[in-house]
C-alpha cells in the first residue's frame, strides 16, 4: 500500500470513528449517573433524521446540528422519564427505545431517500495542517471532527473537576451517599441522561451532515451497539474512549476500502467486521478488568459504576 | 465536666450546662413490640455517653430517631433548647447531630477528599489539590490518620470509618452517634478510634457510643447508660462502675419475667462432641481451646456477650466452616464424614439468627421456605410434590399458631415471632436429633418468645438442643448445663442448678475467671 493511501486511510478512520466518539462519550455520561441506555442505535439513527430535515429545509448545517442533538437529548429523556420516574427497567426501556427510535427513522425518512443535503464540509486549519503526516490525517477535516478532539478533554473535566460531575458520579455509583450528603441523585441521573442523549445526537447527525450528505435508511448501521460496547472497553473513561472509537473506525474505514478494491472476500463477511470485533474487544475487556482486580486493591477500578442500572427506589 | 470544654473550637460556641441534645420521654412502637419505652437522656458537650445494651434491647431504634430516620410516637426530642422533630437525616445533620452507621454511605470509587466534601464542594469547579489540603487539615487536627488522595475502596474498615466521620465534622456536626463502631475494626483500629473519640470530645464534640461490649464501654466512656427491653436501666458515670462484671449483671439483668415447664427427661446418646475446638482470625483467637459434649434429651446454654465465638462455633456445627484444629463429632461421625452426605432427615436441624436472610427467603411464600430445607421429603425424582408440601406447611401454621395463618404470604410479610415459630415448626419436620437455636428470641415480643421457648423445649424431648444466646434469663429457664464463652474461651461449663456457679455468670461473661 502506498504512503497515500494509508493517509487517506487513516484520515477516513478518524472520520468513520467520529459519530462513534461522541455516541460512547454520551453513553459514557449517562452510566456514569448510573443509568444505562441501550437505546442508543434509537437515538443516533432518530437524530441523523432529525438533523439531516432541519439542514435540509432550513440551509444551515449547524441548525442541523442543534436539531439532532436536542432530538438526542429528548428520545434520552423518554428514557430518563420510564426510568427515574416510573421506575421501568432500564435495560427494557432502552431496547424499546432502539427499536421505536429505529423504526420512527424509517417511516419518516423514506419519502426522503436519496436527497442530499450540504451539511458540513472539510476544511484545513491553518499551519496544524501543514504538519507532515499528522496533519493530512487530522487537520483536513469537518467542524464536527475538531469539535470531537475537544469533546473527551471536555466530559472528563464535566465529570472530575466539577461538583456536578462529583455529584454525578456518586449517583452512579451509590445514590444513598449523594443523598445522604445533600445532593439529589434523581435530578444529577435525569441531567446525565439527558446530556448523554445530547451527545449521542450529536454522533447520528454527524452520520447525515457530514459523513454522507445524503439520506439513506439504516444510516446508524449499528454505529450505537458499537458506542455501548466501547464503554466497556473504555472502562466508562473518555480517553480510552477515543482510542476505542478510533480502533472501530479504522475497521470501517478498512472494510469499505477492501470492498471497493474488488477483493474476493464476501462482502457481507467484511460487514462483519466491526462487529466481530465488537465482541473480541469485549472478551479482551472482560480479562483486563478479571486481572486487574486480581492485582489487588491499588490496580484502577475497572469495573462498571456500582449502582448502574439500579433506580433509585423513592424513599418511605 | 472536663476543663478542656473552654477549648477553641468556634463552631460550638459558649459552652455552659445545657445538654446539646435532650431526649424527653421518647417512646418508639413497631406493632406490638416496644423498642422504646419513655426514654429520656441528655447528651453534653465534651462528654462520651455510652449507650449499652444487649442486641435487640432498642439502641438502634432511639439513635435512629436522634438522626432523623423515625419519628418518635411520644415524647420529644431536644436540641440546644429547642424542641425538635426530624423527618428526615438530612434534618438532623442540618442540626449538627451526625451518625457513623455500621453500613458506611460511601462511594467506594472516589478518593477520600471526593467522598468528605461530597455536597459541600463549594462552587461549581474543583481544585483538587484545595480539596485534599482541606481534608488534610481537618483530619489533622482530629488527630484522623488518612490520605485524602486514596481511593475509598482500597482503604480498610476502620479507615473508611474515619472518612465517615470526617464527612460529619466537615458538616460541623456536634453530636456524633457511632452504632458498634468496634464491629469491624481490629483491635489497633479500634485503640485508634478511642483515641480519636477522645480527642474529638476533648474539643467539645458529644460522643453518643452505642456498643455491647462491656470492655471497651469501661474504657472509653464518661457516663454509661443501660437499656433493656427498651427502657433505661440505670444511668451512672463511668468511673462509679466496680466492676465489668457489675456492668453485665446491670445490661443482662437477672429477674425472671416468665416461668416455663419443664419436664425432667432422660439423658440420651451423645449427639455432638466437640474436644479441643481452636479458630484463628486476623486479631487473635475466634475459638479457644473449645471442649463440650451434648446428649440427646438436654439443652445446653451456650451463653456470652454478643461477639466472643458464639459465631464461628454455630457456622463449624451446622456445617459452613471447617474445623481448623481439633476434633467435631456430629451424631457419632467426624465432621468430614458427617457433611459428606448428611440426611435433611433425623440427623441436624438450625434455627438461625438471622431469621429474614439465613433462615429464610424473604421473597418466596411459606411454601417454598418450607421446601428449603425439606425439600428432599417432597421429591420423587426430579418432580418436587408442591401439593403434599402446601399441605405440611398449612399444618405448621395451623399447630404453631403462625399468624395470619396464610401459606401464600411471603417471609417478609410475617411478623418476626410469626416467622420464627414457622422456622422452628420447619426444621422440626426434620425430626432433628441435634437442634442449633441461635437467639431464638431476639427481638421478639412476650407472647411469642414464650411460644417459642415452649416449642424448644418440647424438641428437648427428642433431640440435644445448642441454645445459642445473650439473655441470661432464656439461658437459665431452658438450660440443663450453661456453657459461658468470652473471647472463644470456655470460661465454665456447669449444671443450670449448681447456685454457686450460676451467681458468677456475669463475671464469666466479662472475662473474670
Amino acid at each position: 500500500m502506498s504512503p497515500e493511501l494509508i493517509i487517506a486511510l487513516l484520515a477516513a478512520t478518524v472520520q468513520a470513528g467520529t459519530p462513534i466518539l461522541y455516541a460512547t462519550l454520551g453513553e459514557i455520561i449517562s452510566e456514569r449517573a448510573g443509568v444505562l441506555n441501550l437505546g442508543v442505535e434509537g437515538i443516533m439513527a432518530l437524530s441523523s433524521f432529525a438533523g439531516f430535515m432541519a439542514c435540509h429545509l432550513t440551509g444551515s448545517a449547524w441548525l442541523g446540528l442543534a436539531v439532532g442533538g436536542l432530538a438526542g437529548a429528548l428520545l434520552a429523556g423518554l428514557h430518563g422519564v420510564v426510568c427515574q420516574v416510573f421506575l421501568g427497567n432500564q435495560v427494557v426501556s432502552g431496547l424499546a427505545l432502539t427499536i421505536f427510535g429505529v423504526g420512527l427513522c424509517n417511516f419518516l425518512g423514506t419519502p426522503y431517500i436519496g436527497q442530499s443535503t450540504d451539511g458540513f464540509h472539510q476544511f484545513a486549519v491553518p499551519l496544524l495542517a501543514d504538519i507532515p503526516l499528522l496533519g493530512a490525517i487530522f487537520f483536513r477535516q469537518d467542524a464536527l471532527v475538531y469539535l470531537s478532539y475537544l469533546a473527551p478533554v471536555a466530559v472528563w473535566f464535566l465529570l472530575w473537576r466539577t461538583s456536578f460531575g462529583l455529584g454525578l458520579r456518586a449517583a452512579g455509583e451509590m445514590p444513598d451517599a449523594a443523598s445522604a450528603a445533600g445532593r439529589n441523585p434523581q435530578r444529577l441521573r435525569f441531567s446525565g441522561v439527558l446530556l448523554g442523549g445530547l451527545l449521542c445526537g450529536l454522533g447520528g447527525a454527524y452520520l447525515s451532515l457530514a459523513h454522507t450528505h445524503l439520506w439513506t435508511t439504516g444510516l446508524s448501521g449499528g454505529r450505537g451497539w458499537v458506542a455501548v460496547a466501547l464503554v466497556i472497553f473504555a472502562f466508562w473513561r473518555p480517553g480510552r474512549a477515543v482510542a476505542g472509537a478510533y480502533l472501530f473506525g479504522g475497521v470501517m474505514a478498512f472494510q469499505l476500502r477492501l470492498q471497493a478494491s474488488g477483493t474476493n472476500v464476501p462482502s457481507s463477511l467484511l460487514l462483519m467486521l466491526p462487529y466481530v470485533l465488537t465482541i473480541v474487544v469485549l472478551v479482551f475487556s472482560a480479562a483486563r478488568a478479571r486481572s486487574a482486580r486480581k492485582n489487588g486493591p491499588t490496580a484502577r477500578n475497572s469495573a462498571a459504576p456500582a449502582a448502574l442500572g439500579v433506580n433509585i427506589e423513592p424513599v418511605g | 465536666m472536663r476543663n478542656s470544654l473552654d477549648l477553641h473550637d468556634p463552631d460550638i460556641g459558649p459552652v455552659d450546662v445545657l445538654p446539646l441534645v435532650r431526649l424527653a420521654g421518647v417512646t418508639k412502637r413497631f406493632g406490638h413490640v416496644v423498642a422504646n419505652d419513655c426514654i429520656s437522656l441528655s447528651i453534653m458537650p465534651g462528654r462520651i455517653k455510652a449507650l449499652l445494651g444487649e442486641n435487640g434491647a432498642g439502641k438502634s431504634t432511639l439513635m435512629a430517631m436522634l438522626a432523623g430516620r423515625f419519628m418518635p410516637d411520644e415524647g420529644h426530642i431536644e436540641v440546644a433548647g429547642k424542641r425538635m422533630a426530624f423527618s428526615s437525616s438530612r434534618q438532623a445533620i442540618a442540626a449538627g447531630i451526625g451518625m457513623v452507621y455500621q453500613h458506611f454511605m460511601l462511594v467506594e470509587d472516589m478518593s477520600v477528599a471526593e467522598n468528605v466534601l461530597l455536597g459541600q464542594e463549594g462552587g461549581f469547579v474543583l481544585d483538587p489539590k484545595a480539596m485534599r489540603a482541606t481534608v488534610a487539615e481537618l483530619a489533622a487536627r482530629f488527630g484522623l490518620a488518612i490520605d485524602p488522595a486514596a481511593r475509598v475502596g482500597d482503604l480498610s474498615m476502620g479507615e473508611r470509618q474515619r472518612v465517615e466521620i470526617l464527612k460529619l465534622l466537615h458538616r460541623k456536626s456536634h453530636v456524633l452517634i457511632f452504632d458498634e463502631p468496634t464491629a469491624v475494626l481490629t483491635p489497633g483500629e479500634t485503640e485508634a478510634l478511642f483515641e480519636a473519640l477522645r480527642n474529638m470530645s476533648a474539643q467539645g464534640k458529644a460522643i453518643v457510643f452505642i456498643s455491647h461490649k462491656l470492655e471497651e464501654v469501661l474504657s472509653v466512656a464518661d457516663e454509661i447508660a443501660v437499656l433493656r427491653k427498651g427502657r433505661i436501666e440505670g444511668e451512672f458515670l463511668a468511673s462509679e462502675v466496680s466492676s465489668p462484671a457489675d456492668l453485665a449483671r446491670r445490661m443482662v439483668g437477672r429477674d425472671v419475667l416468665l416461668t416455663v415447664e419443664r419436664e425432667p427427661v432422660e439423658p440420651g446418646p451423645l449427639v455432638l462432641s466437640v474436644r479441643n475446638l481452636s479458630m484463628q482470625g486476623a486479631g487473635g483467637a475466634l475459638l479457644d481451646d473449645v471442649s463440650f459434649d451434648l446428649r440427646q434429651g438436654e439443652v445446653l446454654g451456650v451463653l456470652g456477650v454478643g461477639g466472643n465465638g458464639q459465631q464461628q462455633l454455630v457456622e463449624t456445627v451446622c456445617g459452613l466452616i471447617r474445623p481448623e484444629s481439633g476434633q467435631l463429632d456430629l451424631l457419632g461421625h467426624n465432621w468430614d464424614k458427617f457433611y459428606e452426605h448428611h440426611d435433611w432427615d433425623g440427623a441436624l436441624a438450625w434455627v438461625p439468627e438471622d431469621r429474614s436472610g439465613l433462615a429464610t427467603c424473604r421473597a418466596l411464600d411459606l411454601t417454598d421456605n418450607l421446601l428449603l430445607t425439606t425439600r428432599e421429603g417432597f421429591s420423587r425424582g426430579i418432580w418436587l410434590d408442591r401439593a403434599r408440601a402446601r399441605k405440611a406447611a398449612q399444618e405448621i401454621v395451623l399447630a404453631h399458631n403462625v399468624q395470619p395463618g396464610r401459606i401464600d404470604l411471603q417471609a417478609w410479610q410475617l411478623s418476626g415471632g410469626n416467622l420464627q415459630k414457622f422456622v422452628l415448626g420447619r426444621e422440626m419436620r426434620r425430626h432433628p436429633r441435634l437442634l442449633v437455636a441461635e437467639q431464638p428470641t431476639q427481638g421478639l415480643d412476650i407472647a411469642a418468645t414464650e411460644a417459642v421457648w415452649q416449642l424448644l423445649l418440647k424438641a428437648r424431648q427428642s433431640t440435644g438442643v445448642l441454645l445459642v444466646t445473650g439473655d441470661l434469663t432464656e439461658a437459665l429457664l431452658l438450660s440443663d448445663r450453661i456453657l459461658v464463652l468470652y473471647r472463644g474461651r470456655v470460661m465454665g461449663l456447669f449444671p443450670a442448678s449448681d447456685k454457686a456457679q450460676v451467681e458468677r455468670i456475669g463475671s464469666m461473661m466479662a472475662g473474670l475467671s
